[in-house]
């Protein structure tokens, strides 16, 4: 989960995985990925029992909203798996 | 208190919030005995206390064979390549690159600046944010990369 100066760096990268070609988000697409409404209680006194276990069902909204619908971002196993 | 099952989860945010807000206040993360005292548990408790938080939140992790606090996501407490400066401090370290955009919901009201070297060439990038907002970067084609999904076919954790 790293950051690259362009797209082409990150292919040119000696870990960079061929099956890893659809693993590229526009920067302000991961602020929003990163910045779901749980991410902003992380101050809370609560945050690990009430904000922290949302957010699996907001990174699946937030992905889905933004075209990443592929087992690859969604963390479900692929069709061939 | 003898497993981390029986922790209460009143007990688990309590330390995840202090661990959270030493990281940032200090910039790294406690050891587990110096969180006795203010948890108002004896050490042997406090240790049980953090594995269960780790349980609840296994985004984070220990070094390897200790209790040390290697990875505690926003922040890191072993550097990496992702460097956090805020009021003009850069003592703070993010996760990974994806968690460096989550850094400034601990910091609200402030710019929170990541520097970091790109792993092909070496030039250096810069993403400045303001809540949650991006207000500066550079160069402007700086890009996130996801080289394992997410979930099962994930890799090793720290090589995300």
């Amino acid at each position: 989960m790293n950051l690259f100066r362009s797209e082409e760096h990150a292919r040119r990268w000696e870990a960079f995985r061929q099956e890893s070609e659809e693993g590229f988000i526009a920067l302000p697409d991961l602020a929003g990925l990163f910045g779901t409404e749980s991410r902003r209680h992380m101050l809370d006194a609560d945050y690990l029992s009430r904000w922290y276990p949302l957010r699996a069902a907001e990174r699946r909204d937030y992905l889905a909203r933004i075209g990443k619908t592929s087992p690859f971002w969604l963390g479900t196993p692929a069709p061939s798996a | 208190m003898t497993s981390v099952e029986s922790v209460d989860p009143a007990m688990t945010d309590r330390m995840w919030s202090r661990i959270t807000r030493a990281l940032v206040d200090t910039g790294r993360p406690p050891h587990y005995a110096e969180l006795a005292r203010a948890l108002g548990v004896s050490p042997a408790e406090s240790r049980t206390i953090l594995h269960a938080v780790l349980q609840a939140y296994p985004i984070g992790w220990v070094h390897p064979d200790t209790d040390y606090i290697a990875s505690f996501p926003p922040l890191n407490g072993l550097p990496t390549q992702y460097r956090v400066t805020v009021r003009g401090e850069q003592k703070w370290f993010a996760q990974c690159g994806f968690e460096a955009t989550s850094v400034t919901w601990l910091f609200p009201g402030e710019r929170v600046r990541t520097d970091v070297a790109c792993l092909d060439c070496g030039d250096p990038l810069a993403v400045e944010m303001l809540d949650g907002r991006l207000t500066r970067v550079d160069p402007p084609t700086v890009v996130g990369h996801l080289n394992y999904g997410f979930g099962p076919s994930r890799g090793r954790t720290p090589y995300l």
